[in-house]
């Protein structure tokens, strides 16, 4: 019941938006709204007493059903809606005021239904219906990217379109292929539990073959390397909150198919799986540390972290056993509230000076230092300084990882997470430290763009020094769900 | 039948080749909708032989979507000047792209080998490798093609590959995935065709293979 | 032993007799699509005969093989014909000399000898027209050589009798992928190797554009004649090839009889003006392709016969 009712909240939050029409601030309300009660609605799911009792929901007759990773994605994807919704009121009405663009009301329809979509894909336990709600996600944001309707952000729209499309026909095959070993095997659902409850029988060619293709196809969508080329130009071109929605959520949800699967493919002997997924993360880890330390775009900027990220997730979930996966999900959570900060926090900076480049930005905590202080305390939590999650999350990798005795692969990406930190610090510190360039007329920042800053600063700053018991449950019971 | 099917998986590659080597942007839409109408008689033939509802389904949703819907999407979203548009120079020539292309559906066919020696009925062993093509050159023709069109086609190229390996491997797949699947497709053609439609006006041109102001300098 | 030296005998003077007609009434067709009066179907035959009545004139510069090469691209045809079905579905008395590989060789070398007799005589315009062909055979080489393997893998053997048996028994192999992608590889060389619209353009007059017709330009009297002549049996062979091997390996003299034999030959003349209509319909659709835009052309031929070899090898 809960469950089909989170996915009805934005739907209807779509509708109304696409009826209020050109009144674009009752649509603004409807989704703010409907964001607020599927993120409360999501914190019930989560910590409520159904999925603690039987550690697992079912709705609408087995077509939906939510386990502790699922809740747990659900829960950051309601999160950052909720915050995203915040943050654009301000930022599209400042977009639509300075670059004289229509159609805030369609703005908040392809939102609502963009999160529609990406709150979808947790929830669904038939794996073919998880493909298409995925390759929704996609679609349905297309335009949230080409949103300021100017070449590049275009060209960003065509390349993101075609890529993941690209992307999604792989993960298709990879679909059939696992459905067909699946009924090769025997009866069995094809459903996420069924899979794992018959991987033992199913034949491990199906399975590793399924699996690469899906790894591909989705790790594509989740950026990695070396199929990421779409990502930081989509990522640095859409609006700012939907950034963060694509950032912080969108990647996670593609990359949550790809851990499913993981537990189902533990058993095959050398556990090719892992391997994959370590050498995938961990080139996608290093690519996009070395690439950081040439942008010019504070946005790609974090972009590239993004991609960093997904790399070190995929590196945690591969390398198996409970610590490292108690990273891993830790680091996906991390990842999603740190990120979706940043990307805020770079929305606040573009309204202030109007820029992308970080080469024109100085002196930030002058001309702004709410902007400013955002921006440092972004840079640093998703650079991974303690005392923030993210530091927390990569240490327990990495130390997960030695007491495995991984030394290579760890220290690998231990240089690696090394080197992306001085490239995100070195370029956050020219933007927001140093003498602004000339006195600009001082600009307000909306307060409900402030006000999101602080909402989402919450997590960010508290998740480093205090987990609550039993969000920890929930995490770990979540890492669970990557092993068998 | 099982040549008959066959016969429709050869030319059905064929199409897939035609995509990646056609200039015409007109000619590769043209070949796209012989390319589901092939997938439809695949499907069809497999209907018959397995005698399963969901080909038959299958085979009506492919025609319905992919051979008259989205053609038309097409057509009346986009103005005559992109359909009439000629790719004069591809990124490899065309030779070579083709031949590359041949390569590729080989690398496909040997993929998807250790699968066949587990589990293959005759329709598998043709409809699964010629899919599988279809997939891998589909991907090929995206990153080969500058023209707009032919890119989302190279796309849709890669679902029909897709769905001709799925008649054969999956046949009982849930029908609501199936309906969603085809659902899925003409959306794609939809948001991208909306897409090129406002770079074209946009930017002034469809040769999205040239935009390249965003990437690291 | 003697019916069948006869029978081959009528075969060759089928395919000399013919060869001219066949000519004539493709021109005839294409000028009535496009709407012209068009010459008589027989008018081919009596250029032929005018030719031979004619003085030749030899360039004091030829050497040997500008006189010798119209014998050996006259001969050549016929020598093919020896090796493969015209009217009969059982080999005649010479078919043991070679398979279909010999034959293709056989007229190779006459393309070969062409070739040579272009360059010899010092016309600016041979030499550009021999190299154009070499290319165009260049790159049709590849595909005839898949073609053969493509045949020789289904029906295990490269003599033409038995791959004309082996299409039809059972009449499911007809429908294999293999077979109709092999046609379509092989209608396109057709096209290619005789010179015809859109690789090149047999009645244009334009030497500069000229791929095939520009190697005789020097020929004139007995040899031009000889030349013309061959030109039009090498047509006719290879539509002997493609039709009764390929397309419709029906409607050949199964037995020794006479009768049986001298049916065939009305048979054979039908199936080639089938295809003519065909040939017309494809020449009059489509344009003259640009010179650099004909390794596409021959590369579509070349996937065309890949991909034959390789849906016979996933359906093994």
């Amino acid at each position: 019941m809960e469950l089909s009712m989170v996915l009805l909240i934005p739907a209807v939050a779509a509708t109304l938006a696409g009826i209020f029409g050109n009144r674009a601030h009752a649509a603004a309300a409807a989704t703010l709204i409907g964001t607020l009660a599927a993120f409360l609605l999501s914190v019930h799911i989560t910590f409520g007493p159904a999925l603690g009792v039987h550690g697992r929901i079912l709705g609408l007759a087995g077509w939906l059903s939510c386990d502790y990773l699922s809740a747990l994605v659900l829960l950051l994807v309601s999160f950052v809606g909720f915050t995203a919704t915040l943050f654009s009121l301000g930022y599209i009405g400042s977009a639509v005021k300075a670059k004289g663009l229509a159609g805030t009301a369609r703005y908040w329809v392809r939102y609502n239904l963009f999160l529609l979509s990406m709150l979808a894909v947790p929830l669904l336990s038939q794996v073919a219906m998880v493909w298409i709600a995925v390759e929704l996600t996609t679609l349905l944001s297309v335009f949230l990217v080409g949103f300021e309707d100017n070449p590049e952000a275009l060209e960003a729209a065509w390349k993101y379109v075609v890529l993941t499309c690209m992307g999604a026909a792989f993960a298709l095959i990879g679909v059939l292929i696992l459905y067909w070993g699946l009924r090769t095997s025997g009866a069995g659902e094809f459903t996420w539990a069924g899979l794992t409850l018959a991987g033992p029988r199913i034949q491990p060619a199906f399975l590793k073959t399924a699996f690469f293709f899906i790894l591909i196809g989705f790790g594509t969508k989740a950026g990695l390397v070396p199929l990421h080329t779409w990502l930081p130009d989509a990522h640095s071109q859409a609006p700012s909150p939907v950034c963060a929605l694509l950032s912080g959520v969108e990647t996670t949800t593609a990359l949550y198919v790809i851990l499913r699967l993981l537990p189902v493919l533990t058993w095959i002997p050398g556990h090719p799986a892992g391997t994959w997924s370590v050498s995938f993360g961990l080139i996608s880890a290093g690519a996009a540390a070395f690439l950081l330390l040439q942008v010019k775009d504070y946005k790609r900027l974090f972009a590239f972290s993004t991609i960093e990220h997904m790399g070190i997730i995929l590196v945690a979930a591969g390398l198996g056993g409970g610590a490292a996966h108690l990273g891993a999900t830790y680091q996906i959570m991390a990842h999603a509230v740190t990120k979706s900060f940043c990307f805020f926090a770079a929305g606040a900076t573009l309204l202030i000076t109007g820029t992308r480049k970080i080469d024109t930005v100085r002196g930030l905590i002058r001309t702004s230092p709410v902007a400013g202080i955002s921006l440092m305390l972004g840079g640093l939590a998703i650079a991974g300084a303690p005392p923030f999650a993210v530091f927390i999350s990569e240490f327990s990798i990495i130390k997960a990882g030695l007491a495995a005795g991984h030394y290579v692969i760890i220290g690998l990406l231990t240089l690696f997470i090394a080197i992306a930190f001085c490239g995100i610090m070195y370029q956050i510190n020219k933007m927001v430290f140093g003498r602004p360039p000339e006195a600009r007329a001082a600009y307000r920042l909306p307060a409900t763009c402030a006000a999101a800053l602080a909402v989402a600063a919450i997590p960010v700053v508290l998740l480093g020094v205090f987990i609550p018991a039993p969000l920890h449950h929930v995490l770990k019971l979540a890492a669970f769900a990557l092993g068998r | 039948m099982n040549q008959l099917n066959a016969l429709a998986g050869g030319l059905f590659i064929l199409t897939v080749f035609g995509i990646v080597g056609l200039r015409q942007v007109i000619g590769c839409l043209r070949l796209f909708v012989m390319q589901s109408v092939l997938l439809a008689v695949s499907a069809l033939i497999l209907g018959i032989e397995t005698g399963s509802i969901h080909l038959f389904a299958v085979a009506g949703l492919t025609i319905g979507t992919k051979a008259l819907l989205i053609p038309w999407l097409l057509y009346r979203l986009l103005s005559h000047e992109i359909h009439a548009r000629r790719e004069i120079r591809q990124v490899l020539n065309i030779p070579t792209s083709l031949l590359i292309a041949a390569g590729l559906t080989i690398f496909a066919y040997f993929t998807v080998r250790p699968l066949l020696d587990i589990n293959s009925s005759a329709f598998i062993r043709v409809n699964l490798p010629i899919g599988m093509g279809g997939i891998v050159v589909g991907a090929f023709a995206i990153t080969m093609r500058r023209e707009a069109l032919p890119q989302l086609l190279g796309i849709l190229t890669m679902e029909n590959g897709a769905f001709m390996a799925g008649i054969s491997i999956a046949p009982n797949l849930p029908l609501i995935a199936e309906l969603a699947a085809a659902f899925d497709v003409l959306i794609i053609a939809l948001v991208t065709g909306l897409l090129t439609r406002r770079i074209h006006r946009r930017v002034g041109t469809t040769r999205v293979g040239d935009m390249a102001s965003l990437k690291e300098e | 032993m003697g019916a069948k030296i006869l029978f081959n005998i009528v075969q060759v003077l089928v395919v000399m007799l013919c060869s001219p007609l066949v000519k004539g009434v493709l021109d005839r067709f294409k000028e009535r699509v496009q709407s012209k009066k068009g010459p008589s179907i027989f008018q081919p035959y009596r250029d032929i005969w005018k030719l031979f009545h004619k003085d030749e004139v030899v360039s004091d510069e030829s050497s040997w093989i500008f006189r010798f090469t119209p014998y050996v691209v006259f001969v050549a045809p016929i020598f093919v014909t020896l090796l493969i079905p015209v009217l009969t579905d059982y080999p005649l008395f010479f078919a043991f000399m070679g398979d279909m590989l010999a034959g293709g060789s056989i007229l190779a070398l006459a393309g070969f000898f062409a070739t040579l007799a272009a360059i010899d005589t010092g016309n600016p315009y041979g030499p550009m027209g021999a190299s154009r062909t070499r290319m165009v055979g260049f790159l049709a080489e590849p595909v005839f050589m898949i073609v053969f393997f493509t045949v020789s893998f289904v029906a295990g053997s490269t003599i033409p009798y038995i791959v004309q048996q082996a299409w039809i028994t059972p009449l499911a192999n007809f429908f294999e992928p293999a077979h109709v992608l092999v046609m379509l590889a092989f209608l396109m060389l057709i096209i290619a190797e005789n010179g015809r619209i859109p690789v090149d353009n047999p009645s244009g007059h334009f030497e500069l554009a000229m791929i095939d017709e520009s190697k005789a330009l020097e020929y004139s009297g007995r040899g031009a004649a000889l030349m013309k002549w061959g030109g039009c049996m090498k047509f006719f062979v290879l539509l002997c090839i493609f039709l009764n091997v390929l397309v419709t390996p029906w409607g050949l003299a199964d037995g020794a009889s006479i009768g049986g034999l001298l049916l065939a030959i009305p048979l054979i003349l039908l199936k080639i003006l089938v295809f003519l209509v065909v040939l017309v319909a494809i020449e009059s659709s489509l344009a003259k392709l640009r010179l650099f835009r004909i390794p596409e052309f021959m590369g579509a031929a070349f996937v065309t016969s890949v991909v034959a070899v390789v849906v016979q090898l996933i359906e093994m």
